[in-house]
């Protein structure tokens, strides 16, 4: 008779040292604990994130601009302005001024702004122009070639004779900017003035940049050059600028959103003279005032007051500089209407 | 000889001391006017950035 045991299957035996197959392992000793292989991530291996491209600095003109707008404008007389606008691209402007230093002037001025949209605000070409009384042009015309070219065309004659005119050519890349300037050239003289500018952006807050000044006439030519460096921060703007002429440093800090200041160190090697000078802007958006003043260290006290008369299409704008110095006072008074 | 060198060190001090003196008030002086000039926009960079704490537009505390 059989037994229960018996029609149970057989263990499997256990492994021993040489087993095809298998890894020996000495007695003592157990394997590491392998980790399991990861999926292979979606992204492919060594590429690392790029850093955001640099800005376009700027023309070299606009570094110290900033801090030039803080200052208030010298008036002086009486202004009245009229701005007419004629269509969407052509605006007429008449503008009389009654002074008691110089002549009284009347200026009618046009300016026309094209159809070639390049941005929010922008549009070429723009041709700008103003003449007097007395038959003097003041005009210039902006364009833009390309995407990154730009050029301008400045014109100005004294009654039937041009006393002034130039061209300049700016070239904007992605992370700089290049602009090449000719003034008043005479080929059948040999004269003329050539200026190049290049501004560089290092990092995103600072830019370099360099100036070349370079003027001819019978007999005699000479070169200037310039060092520019422009550092700008959240809330501030430094710039620096080095050059045979002399030195031009400006500080445009913004306090908040009604208060700005700007201060400015300026030295000219040539004239042996020097000076700073402190001025700031409040705006009051409730009351539409814009408020400037500044002082510098010749003792020269400036002020300016801008209000629009809402709902009319009016600006007021009042002008005052006092030399203490020289004992001098002068002040200005603008009406702007449209 | 004590005194005569005792004599030139004051000199020296008080012609140093005279000569700052002259040069901190020549108002024609282009180098002064430059290092003058100089402190003045450091002491002005100084307060604009110390005005981003002050606010025109903020109600003043009732007294």
């Amino acid at each position: 008779m059989g037994s229960v045991l018996a029609a149970s299957a057989p263990s499997p035996p256990p492994p021993g040292p040489g087993a095809p197959g298998l890894v020996s392992v000495p007695p003592g000793f157990t394997m590491p604990p392998v980790s399991p292989v990861s999926a292979p991530s979606s992204s492919p291996t060594g590429q690392q994130d790029t850093e955001p491209p640099l800005p376009n600095p700027g023309g070299f003109e606009e570094c110290h601009r900033k801090c030039k707008e803080v200052f208030p404008v010298q008036m002086e007389g009486v202004r009245l302005t009229v701005n007419k606008g004629l269509s969407n691209h052509f605006q007429v402007n008449h503008t009389v001024l009654l002074s008691t230093q110089a002549d009284s002037s009347y200026r009618f001025g046009a300016t026309y702004v094209g159809t070639k949209q390049t941005g929010p605000g922008e549009a070429f070409p723009v041709m700008v122009g103003d003449m007097d009384n007395t038959g003097s042009l003041n005009a210039q015309v902006i364009h833009q070639i390309t995407d990154k070219v730009r050029s301008k065309f400045v014109f100005q004659t004294q009654q039937q004779k041009f006393v002034n005119w130039q061209g300049d050519t700016e070239f904007k890349g992605e992370d700089f900017t290049a602009a090449v300037t000719f003034g008043n050239p005479d080929v059948l003289m040999g004269s003329g003035i050539v200026v190049a500018h290049y501004l560089q952006s290092v990092t995103s807050s600072l830019a370099l940049g360099g100036e070349l000044v370079y003027h001819r006439r019978p007999g005699e030519e000479g070169t200037v050059m310039s060092l520019a460096g422009r550092y700008t921060g959240s809330n501030f703007i430094a710039t620096l600028t080095l050059g045979g002429a002399g030195v031009h440093a400006s500080y445009y800090h913004k306090a908040n959103d009604q208060l700005q200041v700007g201060v400015e160190y300026e030295v000219s090697t040539r004239m042996q003279d020097t000076s700073v000078t402190f001025g700031y802007q409040l705006d009051v958006p409730k009351a539409n005032l814009v408020f400037k003043g500044s002082l510098d260290s010749n003792w020269v006290v400036g002020a300016n007051l801008e209000k629009k008369l809402q709902p009319l299409p009016l600006s007021l704008a009042l002008s005052a500089y006092l030399d203490h110095r020289k004992h001098k006072f002068q002040c200005g008074f603008g009406i702007t209407i449209g | 000889m004590s005194g005569k060198k005792s004599e030139g060190k004051s000199g020296g001090v008080t012609g140093w001391i005279s000569s700052a003196c002259r040069f901190a008030a020549d108002r024609n002086d282009f180098r002064r006017n430059l290092l003058v000039n100089l402190g003045l926009f450091a002491a002005g960079v100084w307060v604009a950035r110390n005005l981003s704490d002050f606010d025109l537009m903020s109600p003043q505390p009732v007294t």
